[in-house]
């Protein structure tokens, strides 16, 4: 698996490097948000591990995204970040990003996730799906009626998203809900994919809302 | 005895505190050993004799100094204080609703004589009252009244806005009436100015909350730059330490402290509604990791930053304490509040137990957990295994 990391810290690079598994070959470092372009453009490595907080550009990693936006079929993108703040990551989420881990992770942590990025499924750490559950209104009840929906989620989504919000991992919701691994990745996929497509929400105004309340 | 030791037994000549119009009167009877009363007579009939009385007065009021004041200027300002102490004065007369009603009479004045047609008399000089006793009114209200505590802010505002009704309404009153252009000019002028009048504390108010609004949002930019900064620094040298050193060992844990107040601060936004269940959770989970090789990650949905709830919170504290001994590593919190509930799950990844062995006298489970929660009218139920245990808590919301 071919991997391009993108991170402004050098130290944070080379200690990521280090800890990752040996099914990774980091084939490229990037420290801007410009290198970062050339790179993916050059080497069109399988996952570029994505910091969302990059130096010099007014929008960072989604900033990178958006101009590498041709490549996302091919190239897929997994969004690290030190931040809790819900308009970052829901921000690289909705402009392509396939998950969201954070800089706390371990190495063994950041080499699943990649794995699970590169063989086309989601990434969803507790704290996102925290973020998704809010942001579909789950709290209020809402639910989707039917499977094409992209502004609520279905049922057996939002219990994936609780379990996972839970720190549940992808092979526990699986046998908590009985059903198998991959249908916990098409759920968690689904919901990805509402996320970027939703229009019901923009994510600033929800943010707003939750401060609010 | 001598009638010398007469003049120092005299009281000084000062103007009281609690005066009438301006304790002019007053003061120069005490100093005499007169009665207010004559005194005032006496000043009238001055007055008559060519304004000299009115002269007098004027020059009384602006050179006697009001008890308590400082009488010399180097004194004053040696020590300010002294003069906001004694700023207190207390004024019988309405100053101002005087004014405003001198302002009305003449103001009613002129538009009856403005309206009545082709008599002689002057119209200018009418208007001319009108205006000076209106901006009188206004003037005093905001200057002259401040240093008495019995007119207030709402008093001001009558004041203002009656006195602005005034003039507009001598201003529109004598508009159309008015074929020479000196007198519809002025009275035009007499219009906008109770227009002036009426709005300016309006406009006033709004752009100092402009100001005070744009300086807020200078601070929250400062932050927010702060913020960035301290993001691209401080907390990935945090995390970095954190990975490299390993969930149990003390350095990830001081790191981990350290990451959380600075999060906390970062990302604090308004400020949380104190005793909420997030607050309280996160706070619990940070002291926790202190004392314990663990790492909590707490996540809320809904709004669980409007519940406050004594029992869940420390049943929560309890499940979430005994995650940190009997099996450190990473805990997940989960809160979520619905419409019907707030549920709380704590997991951990330990070795897990039988809920059903635990010894009688090991009492955390069963009595501050499941007992807690039960009288609290709520539920609490244990899961536990090889892959680690989850306790879930849930309260009624109509409980909380």
């Amino acid at each position: 698996m071919r991997v391009l990391l993108v991170d402004d810290h050098s130290i944070f690079r080379s200690g990521l490097r280090a800890d990752l598994g040996p099914s990774v070959e980091v084939v490229g470092e990037a420290a801007t948000a410009d290198e970062a372009v050339r790179l993916v453009e050059e080497l069109r490595p399988d996952v570029v591990l994505l910091d969302v907080h990059l130096p010099g550009s007014e929008g960072g990693g989604a900033e990178v995204l958006r101009r590498c936006a041709g490549l996302l079929g091919s190239v897929r993108f997994l969004a690290l970040s030190v931040s809790d703040s819900a308009e970052d990551v829901v921000g690289v989420i909705r402009a392509g990003a396939r998950g969201y881990i954070t800089k706390s992770s371990s190495g063994a942590e950041v080499t699943r996730a990649l794995e699970t990025v590169a063989s086309g499924d989601a990434v969803f750490s507790p704290r996102l799906a925290g973020f998704v559950l809010d942001a579909f209104g789950v709290a209020h009840g809402e639910q989707a009626e039917s499977v094409d929906e992209l502004d609520r989620l279905s049922a057996r989504e939002r219990e994936v998203m609780r379990l996972i919000a839970r720190g549940y991992a992808y092979k526990e919701v699986a046998a908590e809900l009985f059903i198998s691994i991959k249908t916990v990745e098409t759920h968690v996929s689904a919901v990805l994919r509402k996320l970027q497509l939703s229009s019901r929400h923009e994510l600033t105004a929800w943010a707003l809302e939750r401060k609010l309340l | 005895m001598t009638t010398g030791a007469l003049p120092l037994a005299r009281p000084a000549l000062v103007r009281p505190r609690r005066m009438l119009l301006s304790g002019v009167a007053a003061g120069v009877a005490a100093h005499l050993g007169l009665r207010p009363g004559g005194v005032r007579v006496l000043f009238v009939v001055l007055a008559l004799c060519g304004g000299a009385g009115v002269l007098l007065y004027v020059w009384l009021w602006a050179f006697v100094p009001l008890a308590g004041e400082a009488r010399s200027a180097e004194r004053a300002v040696d020590r300010p204080s002294d003069r906001d102490a004694g700023a207190i004065v207390e004024r019988a007369v309405p100053v101002a609703l005087v004014l405003v009603g001198v302002a009305g009479v003449a103001a009613a004045v002129a538009v009856l004589v403005g309206r009545t047609p082709a008599n002689g008399h002057p119209l200018v000089p009418g208007i001319v009252e009108s205006v000076l006793a209106g901006a009188g009114a206004v003037a005093w209200s905001l200057v002259g009244d401040r240093r008495d505590p019995r007119y207030n802010e709402r008093y001001a505002r009558v004041v203002r806005t009656t006195a602005g009704c005034v003039l507009i309404g001598e201003g529109v009153l004598l508009l159309p009436s008015q074929p020479s252009p000196p007198t519809a000019v002025s009275a035009l002028l007499v219009l906008l100015l109770g227009v002036v009048v009426l709005l300016l504390p309006r406009a006033v108010a709004w752009w100092s909350g402009v100001l005070a609004e744009r300086s807020a949002r200078e601070r929250e930019a400062q932050r927010a730059e702060i913020a960035a900064h301290l993001h691209d620094s401080v907390l990935q040298t945090l995390a970095i330490i954190q990975n490299r050193a390993g969930p149990q060992s003390e350095i990830a844990r001081l790191a981990r402290a350290q990451e959380r107040e600075l999060r906390d601060w970062l990302f604090a936004g308004t400020d949380p509604f104190a005793g909420d269940v997030a607050t309280e959770l996160r706070g619990i989970a940070a002291a926790l990791e202190l004392d314990h090789g663990v790492r909590f990650e707490v996540v809320t949905v809904g709004d669980v930053q409007a519940i406050a709830n004594g029992p869940l919170v420390a049943a929560a504290r309890e499940a979430m304490l005994n995650a940190a001994r009997h099996a450190g590593g990473d805990v997940s919190v989960y809160v979520e509040a619905t419409v019907e509930s707030v549920d709380v799950f704590v997991r951990d990844r330990g070795p897990g137990f039988d809920p059903e062995r635990v010894p009688e006298s090991r009492i955390g489970i069963r009595e501050s957990i499941v007992g807690r929660m039960e009288r609290a009218g709520g539920r609490a139920t244990v899961r536990s295994g090889p892959e680690g245990t989850e306790v879930h808590l849930s309260a009624d919301r109509s409980a909380t």
